[in-house]
């Protein structure tokens, strides 16, 4: 359990990194929103999760907040991916990529490409 | 990198917290009305719209702690979080806080202050590059270790050794007439000769201009060259950068100014600071002996040595080397080095000598200051352990929802450690109040022209030692307490206020606390009453001559060019215009007087009929030089024999005066007079004892020494004492003296011009005085602290056993048997405490008699007054609260909590 929600952590960062890249500036409510609909139910509860991750990407640079106005003329948080964060998020993509396609690999792999 | 910045933010944001707190909550809001807006347009109902947010969100309380942990440094702000509930609990209770802060203080004020003594008498290294490197050669004799060289020894040590850089000589700072250009009367001040390489090898470069030149050492009376010293250049020049190149006249001689030494460089001596430097070619100018010849003399010892070991040379290899040149010498010089050894010492050893009793009172005020620190701790824990046994419940309260053990250390620990912070702030500012006191003394202790000062002072040294003495005072105190009061039995800690489980172990604590207080207290008291008793006693006892009525005003004739004869010669009208003189009732010349600032001169000699050791050529002892009206003037009697008189004339047979010490040393049961002693050797002037003079003190207040006189006549001396005994204030006599010099030579000068009283107040006195201040003073702190601490622990104690008492007492006891029951226990802790304070009071007694007092012994009235007065204190405060236990109607005292 703690476990999962450690790579949980770890993809979030990344789910978030590109939906900014994608949408440009949100919210921590419209953040959480693209990634409820793009990856199911990953999100569905605990949406809170989803505040600690972006502080730390915050602290780390990768993205910038300031106040401005919601859909419903409320004061809302509004965070945007800097450059650095660009320059992280293409990064981390290539990595992931490779794993992704390295893991996918071995899924593949069946006993008898092995012996 | 994006570590380092998310510790940056994190610290910043650990700063900015409650800014933080307030946007997170804006947000999680924000969040939620964004989904129940959307709920909502879903066709939920609003309360079930805002459910459903609220559940999709998740727990606000856990995202919370993640995201603090997340946002700030969670160890920081656990410690800031401590030191803000510590300072509010420390609030609660200004009295106990200001208490124990000051007690704290008093412990912390007292050891940095005498600690800046021990560290400018001992630890300070040289104001020098590497000064680990310079180490000092000794000549040893079976008389002393700590022997001065000859300047021909001297450039044998620098030729034939290897082990070092290089090898430097100075003389000891003596007094230089100086005058800044030629016709000014001269002024006395302190110069030092040194060897041509002395600034070149220690390393230091000269504020200004250059050091010497090792060819400016080489011919004797070559290069008048002189480099000053920082303060004196400050003072006496303005810190004039013209002054380079010019002419100033020392001793009557013309010196052309080459340099000006480093503010970083005072010079090497502890005390002494030269005002400036000569080369030791120029001693021809400068030497005081004119017995002997500088340059040639192989025992005209007046040389301190000092080298700078080479990288990799170990103090071994260079003692070796050192030992054979010193048996060359034996070998080829048997007349004055026969059973001369020489020695290597570093810097500690040489400062931590022996014959030296400045640092040992040093070391000694440390370990009296360190014992007022100990019983400070010792109140402060006790005081605090109580304290925190009044909040055993809100402890185990802590402890019951979850706090763990170590977290609760932790905070009592900050709680001691902000108390001992403050301490050791204002334990800071005591210190230098102490220091500003040391320092309020200069002009006290040295009366003279030379320039001394004294070297304590509050450095970064100091104030290093002082925090640490804080930190470690702060865990003296806060660790037991802290300890003892987190092992609650939790289920007695919530159901009563105070949970006294009787445990055994828990009680260890507070009587450990008593025991070592009771002890320690002891030890300190016996201490500071042994020396206060050590001081009045010495000086109590009185010098052995008049001191009263007495003029004293010094000469040196050699400032202006005087040759030996006309130096006697103004001697000689001197004293016969003095005597004519209103008011003067006798007069004398010394070459030193009694207690004075100079040591006096040594003697070796052989005395007529004594056995010799085999291994021995000569005796040394201390002497001084004198006319014939000395003993009169000075009030010493003449126990047999006779005094000098005017026919002890140079053309006859030579004659001295040995005190009565020196008397039955060397002719045990046999009438000194008329015995002889040579000088020097078996085969030296033969001199006659025509007397012996009472022992008086002669150079400090812990003696009594041998002591030989000579007469001025036969033995001449450039700079003499003029001492006149006055009938009225001898301070009425100066206008006429100063009449009778003017008449003789209107530019001599008359220097340390005083009553011989105050100097006598300042010089012998104030000293021991000062210590005895200091040490009084600790031990009345020890004392006060250890009373109110031993009080309110003893007390406290006795207490805490109210409602067994009234349970006691209801069960039938008697009043007087509680009584015994509850004294007993104290008395008990009292009794070992006294023990464990006798050994150590014991010690301490024999430790001072070995380093200072010599007197050895047990002083029976110290622990006769100070055992009882302990007893006594301990005593009434058990009985106190037994008292108020014992009356106390048992139904009220069943309910006491």
């Amino acid at each position: 359990m703690k476990q999962k929600t450690d790579v949980l952590q770890g993809t979030l960062a990344l789910m978030v990194l590109k939906t900014l890249d994608v949408l440009g500036p949100q919210h921590g409510y419209g953040i959480a929103r693209r990634i409820e609909q793009i990856s199911g139910d990953l999100l569905a509860v605990n949406q809170g999760t989803l505040y600690p991750v972006l502080l730390k990407l915050e602290q780390e640079g990768a993205i910038s907040s300031e106040w401005g106005a919601s859909e419903n003329n409320r004061r809302a948080r509004f965070y945007r991916l800097t450059r650095e964060g660009r320059k992280q998020l293409q990064v981390e993509t290539q990595d992931w990529q490779q794993t992704a396609a390295i893991i996918g690999r071995f899924f593949e792999v069946k006993a008898e490409d092995l012996s | 990198m994006k570590s380092l910045r998310r510790f940056l933010t994190r610290l910043l944001n650990s700063a900015a917290r409650r800014a933080q707190e307030e946007r997170l909550r804006e947000e999680i809001e924000e969040h939620i009305a964004l989904q129940t807006a959307e709920n909502l347009r879903a066709g939920l109902l609003p309360v079930e719209a805002r459910r459903q947010a609220m559940l999709k969100f998740g727990g606000v309380e856990a995202m919370k702690e993640v995201y603090r942990a997340e946002r700030g440094l969670l160890l920081i702000e656990n410690l800031l979080q401590d030191v803000r509930y510590a300072i509010r609990s420390l609030h609660r209770t200004p009295g106990l806080t200001a208490f124990v802060v000051m007690t704290l203080a008093l412990g912390i004020g007292m050891t940095s202050g005498t600690f800046s003594m021990v560290d400018a008498l001992i630890f300070r290294p040289y104001p020098v590059p590497h000064p680990s490197g310079v180490v000092t050669l000794v000549s040893t004799t079976h008389d002393s270790s700590f022997n001065n060289f000859s300047y021909r020894e001297y450039l044998d040590i620098r030729d034939k050794t290897k082990s070092y850089d290089g090898v430097i000589a100075n003389a000891d700072i003596e007094a230089v007439g100086f005058s800044p250009e030629t016709g000014a009367t001269p002024r006395v001040k302190g110069g030092m000769m040194v060897s041509g390489n002395y600034f070149h090898l220690l390393g230091v470069e000269p504020r200004l201009g250059r050091g010497f030149r090792e060819d400016e050492d080489q011919v004797p009376g070559r290069n008048a060259v002189v480099v000053l010293g920082p303060d004196f250049w400050k003072h006496e020049f303005g810190s004039n950068p013209s002054v380079l190149g010019r002419t100033i006249r020392l001793n009557g001689t013309e010196f052309t100014v080459i340099g000006v030494a480093p503010e970083t460089f005072p010079g090497l001596l502890t005390f002494g600071h030269p005002d400036f430097y000569m080369p030791l070619a120029m001693a021809p100018v400068f030497s005081t002996n004119r017995q002997k010849n500088f340059f040639e003399d192989r025992d005209d010892r007046e040389l301190n040595v000092k080298a700078r070991l080479k990288p990799g040379t170990t103090l071994q290899q260079a003692q070796n080397e050192l030992a054979v040149v010193a048996q060359n010498f034996e070998r080829e010089y048997p007349k004055v080095n026969r059973g001369r050894g020489a020695a290597v010492h570093t810097q500690f050893e040489m400062r931590t000598r022996d014959d030296d009793v400045n640092w040992k009172f040093g070391v000694i005020f440390v370990i009296l200051a360190l014992a007022v620190l100990l019983v400070a701790c010792t109140n402060v824990a006790g005081l605090l352990l109580s304290r925190a046994r009044t909040r055993t419940r809100e402890i185990a309260v802590r402890l019951a929802i979850g706090a763990g053990r170590f977290r609760l250390i932790r905070l009592l620990l900050t709680e001691s450690l902000i108390l001992a912070s403050l301490g050791g702030l204002v334990g800071i500012a005591i210190g230098y109040g102490i220091v500003q006191w040391f320092q309020s003394f200069q002009n006290v202790i040295f009366m003279t022209d030379l320039p001394f000062s004294i070297p304590f002072r509050m450095d970064t040294r100091v104030l290093l030692a002082s925090v640490g003495l804080s930190a470690l005072s702060a865990l003296l105190c806060g660790l037991v307490p802290a300890l003892q009061s987190t092992r609650v039995d939790l289920v007695n800690g919530l159901k009563s206020a105070d949970v006294d489980a009787p445990g055994r172990k828990r009680l260890w604590g507070r009587n450990v606390l008593v025991v070592a207080q009771v002890s320690t207290s002891l030890m300190l008291l016996t201490a500071s009453f042994l020396m206060v008793r050590g001081f009045q006693h010495t000086l109590l006892e009185g010098t052995g001559f008049a001191k009263d009525h007495l003029l004293m005003t010094s000469f040196d004739p050699r400032l202006m060019q005087y040759n030996a004869a006309q130096t006697q010669q103004f001697y000689k009208l001197l004293v016969e215009r003095v005597r004519k003189a209103p008011g003067v009732a006798s007069e004398a010349l010394t070459q030193n007087i009694p207690l004075g600032t100079d040591d006096f001169d040594g003697i070796a000699f052989v005395p007529e009929g004594f056995q010799m050791p085999r291994d021995r050529e000569n005796f040394s002892s201390t002497m001084d030089t004198v006319d014939e009206g000395y003993f009169e003037t000075m009030g010493i009697p003449i126990l047999r024999g006779r005094g000098f008189l005017a026919s002890d004339a140079a053309d006859t047979p030579r004659v001295a005066i040995v005190n009565e010490k020196f008397a039955k040393h060397y002719w045990p049961g046999a009438d000194a007079v008329g015995k002889h002693i040579r000088l020097d050797s078996r085969v030296g002037t033969l001199v006659e004892i025509v007397g012996v003079a009472q022992t008086i003190k002669y150079q400090n207040t812990f003696e009594p020494t041998d002591f030989v006189y000579m007469p001025l006549a036969q033995h001449p001396i450039a700079r003499m004492t003029l001492m006149l005994r006055s009938s009225g204030d001898p301070l009425q006599l100066v206008q006429s003296v100063k009449d009778v010099v003017r008449a003789l030579d209107p530019n001599l000068p008359m220097l340390h011009t005083m009553s011989y009283e105050d100097f006598y107040l300042n010089q012998a006195v104030n000293g021991p005085r000062i210590a005895m201040k200091l040490v009084g003073s600790m031990g009345v702190a020890g004392l006060l602290l250890a009373i109110a601490g031993l009080y309110g622990l003893v007390a406290y104690n006795v207490s805490r056993r109210t409602r067994e008492i009234g349970i006691r007492i209801a069960l039938g006891a008697a009043r007087a048997d509680v009584l015994r029951l509850v004294m007993g226990k104290g008395l008990a802790l009292v009794g070992i405490g006294t023990l464990i304070g006798l050994a150590m009071g014991f010690g301490v007694e024999q430790l001072m008699n070995s380093m200072l007092f010599n007197a050895g012994g047990v002083d029976i009235v110290a622990y006769v007054i100070v055992v009882p007065s302990m007893l006594l204190v301990t005593m009434l405060a058990a009985y106190v609260p037994a008292r108020r236990a014992s009356q106390i109607a048992p139904t009220q005292a069943l309910r006491y909590e």
